[in-house]
């Protein structure tokens, strides 16, 4: 949909240099904070006040997360910056709406891992990140996690690329993947920065982690490992039937879905995607069989 | 004297990191109360207190639940039956959080519902790096409400046409799946109309910006801020120099 502007000069080698620094500044950022909180973490989290590890816990996910946003968000293409606020109000509409019909999980991250698979790893981590960062407008709670939803997107679209999303029942495997990593990831800020977690029902599971005395760094973690592969595997089945309900003609505007056959069958099911946008809005045929 | 946006972040974001970063439950649960002061000041604690409390409730009780209940470190036990104690050491960790986050919560939030979005973004695109995310920012907000309007229609034109949502996962699956694709087909088809027209107005384009908003700013807002960035940075040096000494 856009193409690079035919009157500007483009970007030179040092500008991209600069970036590629800055991702993997980031990255390091965030991957040195958490390397440091699993080491250090008896000392302080009881004795104490205990704020020194939040502080690290907080600047550092979140210089790491800011980092690869300056780095990525110049370099997405305008029909992908203009997908992430579609993709962090459906994060917060759908994540509501299931929330309260569908399941009893906090399925928070269906935009971030939507973004992820029409436009790639980058856009998804620009997109995991900003959507803590603009979410925390309403709720500051969220902020310190944008490094982990920042993973997860990353995650998701490096999933996509390798064709998690081709067979229908690889993405659930897939989402369980990504949940364990980024459950893992989160938990030292669940356990610096606010000392538990945010929901009572999640707090019961770290109690009982905690009754049978583990430290907070290890009940936490125990409880993430617990809800969220389960919760990130509900989100990519989500996503992937999203995904395959759109027509074709909507899906294969995205050149990272093109250049990489992320979907299965885009070749020869002509009919049936010819079918699908005849009746855009309205059901589909039920998704999933794309193999 | 109105304030820049940048300033008011600025100094929210400063108050948050200093009480973090000063541990100690008087300075937080003064702050809570200075930022509920502000808020009801400004006219803004009737939205503010809903947003607060729908953040902070359930957090306080997990953390009550969880430390008030089980805390293997605490010795001084004040009641026990099973395997749950309530001790002292573990309820003064909970409060001690709480008031904390509490603190840096009221803080955020004053700003966020106190600032004048369109001047938060004529700020931020001044810049030039951040106009990018600033059009994320402003156009998150705005989409907001209107797509939850939308969600509406749409679930009222599934059902008029037969929609009815009984109980059982599957059929919860099916209706979640009738009103999701429609919602996410419109919101990417408009997006990449959108996009297009972004394009050829120039959003790709490197280069200063021109801005018909003049968001107010003077020298010594620009220095107050730099000193707010200075104060909250040597505050997380000083704990993090000090935590280190401690142990």
């Amino acid at each position: 949909m856009s193409s690079p502007s035919l009157t500007l000069p483009s970007p030179g080698p040092a500008a991209a240099r600069k970036r590629r620094l800055l991702e993997i500044l980031g990255a390091v950022a965030i991957a040195g904070t958490y390397v440091y909180l699993v080491l250090n973490q008896p000392t302080d989290i009881t004795g104490g006040p205990g704020s020194a590890s939040a502080l690290i816990a907080l600047s550092g996910f979140l210089v790491g997360a800011v980092l690869l946003i300056v780095a990525v968000l110049p370099t997405l293409p305008a029909s992908t910056v203009v997908l992430i606020p579609v993709a962090l109000v459906l994060n917060i509409v759908l994540g509501q709406f299931v929330g309260s019909t569908l399941v009893p999980f906090y399925l928070d991250a269906i935009g971030t891992v939507l973004i992820a698979v029409l436009a790639g790893p980058a856009a998804g981590a620009a997109t995991g990140a900003l959507s803590s960062i603009v979410w925390s407008f309403f709720n500051p709670t969220v902020l310190p996690f944008a490094a982990g939803a920042a993973l997860i997107g990353c995650l998701a679209g490096l999933a996509a690329r390798h064709g998690m999303f081709r067979r229908f029942y690889l993405a659930p495997v897939a989402g369980f993947v990504t949940g364990i990593i980024g459950g893992v990831v989160s938990a030292p800020v669940a356990a610096f920065v606010f000392g538990g977690t945010s929901g009572v029902a999640t707090g019961a599971i770290v109690s009982a982690f905690r009754s049978m005395g583990d430290t907070l760094l290890a009940a936490i973690t125990k409880q993430a490992l617990i809800s969220d592969p389960m919760d990130k595997a509900i989100v990519f089945t989500v996503v992937a039937v999203l995904v395959y309900a759109l027509p074709r003609r909507t899906r294969l505007q995205f050149p990272f879905i093109r250049r990489h056959r992320v979907l299965a069958g885009q070749a020869s099911n002509e009919a049936r995607t010819q079918a699908a946008a005849a009746t855009t809005g309205s059901p589909a045929q039920p998704t999933g069989q794309g193999s | 004297m109105r304030l820049n946006p940048l300033t008011s972040l600025a100094l929210a974001g400063a108050t948050a990191v200093i009480t973090t970063a000063a541990a100690s439950w008087p300075l937080s649960l003064a702050v809570a109360a200075a930022a509920l002061a502000l808020a009801v000041r400004g006219g803004i604690a009737r939205r503010l207190l809903p947003a607060a409390a729908a953040v902070l409730v359930p957090l306080c009780l997990s953390l009550l639940i969880m430390h008030g209940l089980f805390f293997p470190e605490g010795w001084t036990v004040l009641v026990q039956w099973g395997p749950a104690r309530i001790t002292v050491e573990g309820l003064a960790f909970a409060l001690e959080r709480a008031a904390q986050i509490a603190a840096a919560v009221l803080a955020l939030l004053v700003f966020s519902f106190s600032v004048h979005v369109p001047d938060l973004v004529a700020a931020l695109s001044a810049r030039g790096v951040q106009g990018r995310f600033a059009f994320v920012l402003a156009s998150t907000l705005t989409l907001l409400p209107a797509v939850t309007s939308r969600v509406h229609r749409i679930r009222q034109a599934q059902e008029s046409r037969g929609l009815v949502i009984r109980p059982g996962l599957l059929h919860r699956a099916t209706a979640f799946r009738l009103q999701a694709v429609p919602l996410v087909l419109s919101l990417i088809e408009e997006a990449g109309t959108r996009a297009a027209a972004l394009e050829a107005r120039g959003f790709s384009n490197t280069g200063p910006r021109t801005s018909y908003r003049a968001v107010p700013d003077s020298r010594l807002q620009r220095t107050l801020r730099a000193v707010l960035v200075l104060a909250a940075t040597a505050a997380v040096a000083a704990r993090l120099w000090l935590g280190r000494a401690g142990t």
